[in-house]
């Protein structure tokens, strides 16, 4: 069937509509029978938009690039101050899995391209193009990037404001989505919405079906004033080096061994293309992130545990001048929904190294885990219609899941949601009755890896 | 034996060679058929059967083969045997000249008895030599990962194609434990013959001097290597045995360096070792070593266990096998890439096929490293994954004995 009902409006910005509708005061929630109450009321629009990209993490941000340059109308929507998400946000410099089995590059497209920009900055991207050691690339300069590459698209972007629920029409398809900001309670009506909450938040409320996934939620840190001895490979690294090396000897009595750990001494983490400046991973142990309870303990704790870790590193010599530069303003929080989808990503898929007809594009190899395929089936919900998701919460198994969320890879699933729902648009279909083969060619277009 | 006698003995030979190929290779769809080449042998049969203390299917087979060597003498060697059918050839094109040691007394039947009594103690000393096994080593050269390896799985061939070109015969006649068995069964046979028939004239056995010396050097030998094989395991080097192994104190002895295992394996971790890490007693007995990408000792395949002629390697079920501890995997969390925060990585908890490597997050040191549970076997899986170079964050190392 043609793009329902809803007819498009994407050349119409309704911009005016934002400003008029901020200074309605909305009836207040009330206690009616001991229960606290939301009254019926009408949500100002804020915008009707062909495409709304929900969350401005990398798969957002790809995926809001993608569309707008095959001429839709796009709305990006972020529900903190800057994009890049858990990229920038996260303080997840880290840019892996990038590489085949044999050291070639798998991902290119739109995350080639953002490496590419910060390529000609200074302190922005290290590492680049030397396998199996995967670049770094520095926070504040790829939210420089993100910026001005916003600014210059026409893509029209809000950021602080927290995409809280999905608007869905009679017959249970998506018509767009309400955010909550500091104008208050707001909706955007899109044609198609994609999904790059991270949590698939949208999905959920759209009535998705999904699998809840309980994993570890650390928080990532910068450490300044690192000494070259931190920096040095010698200490667990993944580039072939002689110099220093690391004991030879069985792990013993005193040493970690089965069960049993030594004192680290504070851990130093990686080196950040900023001189002197380490960044820091953290596991984190399991929680529910979608309790504020748990996401409110950890923050605070995984806090104070980065702070003594710092005090604990100083006390190794050449780091005595060692500082907390910053800790992540959001929580690493790795998985959370994983979308029941036309197609679920299984790991023995990924092991035997499965070919998709509806391949859009691939993750690089990770473990013991082949580079492998992702299929478009994977975005798409098995059920709701009018909704695509990207990043971190599309349609996987669990094992899966733990490497498609990683930051190239959501760049990957980002830009061929957005190009796949600017064809919802231009051939006024459903997501799930797409081409594969346009949707291929275009990605082949905008520089994709398809094999 | 008469009814062979028709057919030319140099057929018998052919064909005979071409079954050891057939078996060794091996072209059959059977993937214990190398097992059976070496059980042929009376004296791999007779010296596992004491040293092993159990008793295998394949010892029908050497008990026909010494039932019919004491008979009629040296019966294996002219017929069955494909080494000496290759060297045989090779003396024909050597240099022939008049062997100096004819006059020497026949060492083989010593070494047999040294071997024997060995066993006894549980070490068969100089069972290497027996020439099946000797003849089958070369077949794993295409499992050879390494120069080192290559050379030493040819080794025992090359010497004797090379020894035989020079010096003709010496192996086959005066050297080889295998003969100088059939040797003694065949004397054995006349002498019981003799003493059932009441004639004395026929066999003489009266070497009891020299046979008892070689029996009481053999036990000897077979003590101080199996002393040397236990000081050895009491230390916490990385020597790491294939499944099966029997313990390291009569391991190197069991083992006949046939190279079957080395051969069956499919991920080629199973090497030779050159005598670096077991010293000279454990000379070219295989090891495993995890120095291959992503190749480790796989949960679906149960092969070295299933070749092993002497039970070195004891013949485990699959489901055995993957019980069966090869070593311990142990965590080095000043290397390891989580511990430490450099990156986000879980290689080795996702890589095992044993769910025993679990990243666990310590609340005292705010971080979070793999801990490895007691299912853990030593397969490798874990560190054949980890990223970090040159040196692993989570290696196999070999369990204590308790």
């Amino acid at each position: 069937m043609a793009a329902g009902s809803l007819a498009p409006v994407s050349s119409a910005p309704a911009d005016q509509a934002a400003g008029q509708s901020t200074n309605q005061a909305a009836p207040p929630a009330a206690v009616v029978e001991g229960k606290v109450v939301e009254p019926r009321r009408e949500i100002p629009l804020l915008r009707k938009t062909s495409v709304l990209v929900v969350g401005g993490g990398p798969a957002g941000t790809a995926a809001a690039f993608s569309a707008k340059r095959l001429g839709v109308d796009v709305t990006l929507v972020e529900r903190y101050g800057y994009l890049g998400g858990l990229a920038t946000g996260g303080l997840v410099l880290g840019i892996f899995p990038l590489y085949d089995r044999n050291n070639r590059q798998v991902i290119f497209g739109i995350g080639e391209e953002l490496m590419k920009k910060l390529d000609v900055l200074k302190f922005a991207i290290i590492d680049r193009n030397k396998p199996p050691v995967y670049p770094t690339i520095d926070a504040e300069a790829f939210k420089f990037v993100l910026a001005d590459m916003v600014l210059d698209s026409g893509i029209n972007t809000y950021l602080d404001c927290w995409g809280v629920d999905a608007i869905v029409d009679g017959k249970g398809a998506v018509r767009g989505a309400v955010f909550e900001s500091k104008s208050g309670r707001q909706a955007i009506l899109a044609d198609i919405v994609i999904d790059c909450s991270g949590d698939g938040d949208i999905y959920a409320a759209a009535g998705a079906a999904f699998e809840k996934v309980k994993t570890n939620i650390g928080l990532i840190s910068r450490i300044g004033n690192i000494d070259v001895v931190d920096m040095a490979p010698s200490r667990g690294s993944e580039d072939p080096h002689a110099e220093r090396k690391p004991s030879m000897g069985k792990p013993d009595e005193g040493r970690p061994s089965k069960g049993r750990v030594n004192d680290m001494n504070g851990h130093a983490g990686n080196s950040t293309p900023a001189p002197h400046v380490n960044w820091l991973n953290m596991k984190g142990p399991v929680g529910d992130a979608l309790d504020i309870a748990d996401l409110t303990a950890m923050e605070l704790k995984h806090r104070r545990g980065t702070w003594t870790n710092v005090e604990k590193l100083r006390q190794r010599p050449g780091n005595e001048q060692a500082y907390l530069a910053e800790t992540a303003p959001q929580l690493g929080v790795r998985l959370s929904r994983l979308l029941d989808g036309c197609k679920k990503l299984t790991v023995q898929e990924i092991r035997n190294g499965a070919k998709f007809k509806d391949v859009i594009g691939y993750s690089g190899a990770y473990a013991n885990a082949p580079e492998f395929q992702i299929p478009y089936g994977s975005l798409i919900p098995a059920k709701v219609e009018n909704v695509l998701a990207a990043g971190r919460c599309i349609s996987a198994e669990f094992e899966v899941a733990d490497i498609t969320r990683l930051i190239p890879v959501c760049w990957v699933t980002g830009q061929a949601a957005g190009i796949a729902a600017a064809l919802c648009i231009q051939d006024k279909c459903k997501p799930r009755n797409v081409s594969v083969a346009k949707l291929q060619n275009l990605l082949h277009q905008q520089g994709a890896y398809l094999g | 034996m008469i009814f062979l006698g028709r057919v030319p003995r140099r057929l018998i030979q052919l064909t005979c060679f071409v079954g050891a190929l057939v078996l060794v290779w091996p072209l059959v769809p059977w993937v214990v058929a190398p097992r059976f080449f070496q059980q042929v042998s009376p004296l791999v049969a007779l010296s596992s059967t004491i040293a092993a203390r159990s008793i295998g299917v394949g010892a029908v087979l050497a008990l026909v083969v010494a039932v019919v060597s004491s008979f009629k003498k040296r019966w294996f060697c002219l017929y069955l045997c494909p080494t000496g059918f290759l060297l045989e050839n090779t003396s024909r094109i050597g240099l022939r000249k008049v062997p100096w040691w004819s006059k020497c007394p026949p060492v083989g039947r010593y070494v047999a008895i040294l071997t024997i009594a060995g066993a006894v103690v549980g070490y068969p000393v100089l069972l290497w030599m027996d020439p099946l096994c000797i003849f089958s080593s070369p077949f794993a050269l295409n499992k050879a990962t390494n120069p080192m390896s290559a050379l030493l799985v040819c080794l025992g061939l090359g010497v004797l194609l090379g020894a035989t070109f020079v010096f003709g015969m010496l192996w086959c006649v005066r050297i080889c434990p295998l003969s100088g068995l059939q040797d003694m069964l065949f004397a054995g046979r006349k002498a019981l013959w003799a003493r059932l028939t009441r004639s004395r004239s026929a066999g003489k056995f009266n070497v009891a001097r020299r046979v008892f010396f070689a029996g009481a050097g053999g036990a000897l030998l077979g003590f101080w290597a199996r002393r040397a094989g236990a000081a050895r395991y009491r230390k916490t080097d990385t020597l790491l045995r294939p499944p099966g192994a029997v313990p390291e104190d009569r391991f190197s002895g069991l083992c006949i360096r046939c190279n079957n295992c080395v051969h069956a394996c499919p991920t080629k971790i199973i090497h030779p070792d050159s005598g670096q890490e077991a010293g000279l007693a454990g000379f070219a007995a295989p090891i495993i070593r995890f120095d291959r990408d992503y190749q480790y000792c796989l949960e679906t395949c149960h092969a070295c266990c299933q070749v092993c002629p002497t039970g070195a390697l004891a013949p485990l079920t699959l489901g055995e096998k993957n019980k069966y501890v090869i070593g311990e995997a142990l965590v080095d969390n000043n290397v390891c890439l989580t511990a430490l925060g450099k990156k986000e990585c879980d290689a080795c908890e996702l890589a095992c096929p044993y769910d025993a490597v679990k990243i666990t997050w310590d609340e005292g040191q705010y971080t979070a490293y793999p801990v490895v549970n007691d299912k853990c076997i030593g397969c490798g899986a874990c560190e054949v994954v980890c990223p970090t170079t040159p040196i692993k964050a989570i290696r196999i190392w070999t369990q204590k004995p308790a």
